[in-house]
């Protein structure tokens, strides 16, 4: 049992769910992941009991939920955007601003922070999935590639595909139509990797850049992603230790203010 | 206090109410048009914006895709029926959308109303009254031919002056908004009874309003909402439950159109002089710089924290000119969001993240 445990901060994110528990000085005493089920409310309990058993009793204890499903998390003391979340948990582990890119399962975002913490712009993809880690989902599945080694197999190509749709669906077409006319996996893959870092790097654009370039969320696990984010901004590419799990970190700092 | 104590009638009422007198109905695209030269033909004037939420598919065989959700809806209303108590429909060209509509609707689209346009002058300056005033006299003849009608100046100065009124009440309700009492949604559903109540009417409701003193104001963090339309109106309730005050506005359909009374003893001048008036917009060719400094203005004056920029989707007017107001409002240290909508939409629970953010930013 732990006797410093101070805060809690939850993500509930469409394709996972993250906890994070904090001690008074904002260091993580404990973390856990899982994908996310389509129940949110049982998710949840069932994460808070995972607490309570690692921890005893955790009544009284300060806890902020974020990411789509954080209306559903009614034990919280606070609701509180991934945007905010997400930028505190990486001030906190960097210390510094910057801009943040967070590429999470069913949106991206690009967030400046200033120098002071604070969230200064932001910007959002959230009308289409062709900005987000379900367009390489979607395409990983079509070309049957393991999600987790699409990045490295796209590297590994030495041509590069030109995928012009700009939507998932489409762009899962286009992927067969390119497979039937005998272009290799990796060199498709490469391809589908510029297109989604093309669409980042508009949106970095349209805020203004303030380097460095950070980044965070799950698609970060994604070698190419980082490779092309930093060869297309020209930047070099910053990331925290536990990338995935900024929101519910930022959640649990916001929750020990 | 709440609106439902106003008893507030519906537009359908209201158009049974006018037509039961003798009068007739003219539906009304957004956004400038002479509303005095209409009353003075017994015409009651109803605005058309869109109306949202409806089947819109039914104009998809006229219009291209890229068109706005606002002139979508007012073709398929009208196909549906919608405009059946209708008498006239005057297209306002406030848009190529909207100018493509009223050329739509009187060479192509069968309908049985007399469909008439107006051309609003992109210029300011003597040539843009003189051009405005020749635009409303035509319209007088047309009017005149069709009803037999003959209105003397006379007549016509007893519709300006009734609507010079109640654009003065609406200026009131607008200085005296925060003593009102009134949440965002019950103060915009009134604002925008002026869009088919008669000024008589209005006059009497606003009157009433503002005769009650309010037990409590309505507190929330200040923002400046600017655009066309506040569709879907449950954005309204969302800010407030957010905790956000809407404290000023750069809307089309509300704080865009608080018209001055004109001076000249013309009629058809004085209408030009009353139109001109309002806040800048860019559908009347309104400088950039000249709307940068309006919005300026909104944003000190009511104390807002920052400006929502809400927009339909594929509305050319406004989307020109959102980069440089925005570069500009930051520019001076003022934050601004900008969401799209279609005004058939529900609003989504991304839109409603952007907002929350946006007042996390901004509190």
């Amino acid at each position: 049992m732990y006797s410093n445990l101070e805060a809690l901060g939850i993500d509930v994110g469409s394709s996972t769910v993250k906890a994070v528990a904090v001690d008074g000085s904002g260091v993580i005493l404990w973390h856990h992941m899982e994908s996310a089920e389509p129940r949110v409310v049982p998710q949840v309990d069932h994460f808070l009991k995972m607490v309570s058993e690692k921890f005893g009793d955790i009544s009284g204890i300060p806890l902020v939920a974020t990411g789509y499903g954080r209306r559903l998390v009614h034990v919280a003391s606070k609701q509180i955007t991934e945007i905010s979340c997400h930028a505190r948990g990486v001030f906190k582990q960097l210390g510094h601003g910057g801009t943040l890119v967070d590429i999470g399962g069913q949106d991206s975002k690009v967030i400046i922070i200033s120098s002071t913490g604070a969230v200064e712009d932001f910007a959002m993809n959230d009308k289409c999935a062709a900005g987000s880690g379900r367009f390489l989902e979607n395409t990983a599945d079509r070309l049957r590639v393991d999600i987790d080694k699409i990045g490295k197999i796209a590297l590994s190509s030495t041509e590069e595909t030109y995928i012009s749709s700009t939507c998932t669906v489409f762009a899962e077409s286009e992927v067969i139509s390119k497979i039937a006319n005998g272009i290799a996996v990796e060199t498709i893959l490469k391809g589908l990797h510029r297109s989604l870092t093309l669409r980042i790097v508009t949106m970095i654009r349209s805020l203004g850049s303030l380097p460095p370039l950070m980044l965070s969320g799950g698609v970060v696990k994604n070698p190419a992603i980082r490779y092309m984010l930093s060869e297309e901004t020209k930047e070099p590419v910053v990331l925290p230790d536990l990338p995935q799990l900024m929101g519910a970190y930022g959640a649990a700092l916001i929750a020990l203010t | 206090m709440s609106l439902q104590q106003l008893k507030i009638p519906k537009r359908k009422d209201v158009i049974n109410e006018f037509k039961a007198r003798g009068g007739k109905i003219a539906a009304v695209l957004p956004i400038h048009y002479p509303r005095a030269l209409f009353r003075a033909f017994s015409i009651l004037p109803i605005e058309l914006w869109g109306p949202p939420k409806i089947d819109n598919s039914f104009s998809g065989s006229h219009l291209q895709a890229y068109v706005c959700s606002i002139v979508h809806n007012a073709l398929s209303f009208l196909k549906i029926g919608g405009l059946d108590e209708v008498d006239f429909i005057l297209v306002p060209h406030t848009c190529d959308s909207l100018q493509g509509l009223g050329s739509l609707l009187v060479d192509f689209v069968t309908t049985t109303k007399k469909v008439l346009t107006l051309y609003l002058p992109r210029d300011k300056g003597e040539p843009g009254y003189e051009f405005l005033g020749h635009e409303i006299l035509r319209i007088y003849t047309i009017l005149s031919q069709i009803t037999g009608l003959h209105p003397d100046d006379a007549l016509l100065f007893d519709a300006i002056h009734i609507e010079e009124q109640a654009d003065k009440a609406l200026a009131e309700l607008y200085f005296k908004r925060k003593k009102l009492g009134l949440g965002n949604m019950d103060f915009y559903r009134l604002i925008r009874t002026r869009e088919f109540l008669p000024a008589e009417h209005f006059i009497k409701l606003s009157q009433s309003v503002l005769s009650v003193s309010a037990a409590k104001s309505f507190n929330g963090l200040p923002v400046v909402l600017s655009g066309i339309i506040p569709e879907p109106m449950e954005l309204l309730d969302e800010l407030s439950r957010m905790g956000i005050s809407v404290a000023a506005d750069d809307l089309a359909c509300c704080g865009r159109r608080l018209y001055q009374p004109g001076v000249s003893m013309n009629p058809f001048r004085r209408l030009s002089e009353n139109l001109f008036s309002a806040a800048p917009d860019p559908t009347r060719g309104d400088s950039l710089e000249s709307r940068i400094q309006y919005l300026k203005s909104l944003v000190y004056k009511s104390k807002a924290k920052g400006v929502i920029f809400y927009d339909v989707k594929f509305c050319e007017p406004e989307l020109f000119d959102l980069p440089d107001l925005k570069k500009a409002l930051k520019g001076q240290g003022i934050p601004s969001l900008t969401l799209e909508v279609d005004i058939n939409d529900p609003i989504s629970s991304q839109m409603l993240t952007r907002i929350e953010t946006f007042l996390e930013v901004i509190r």
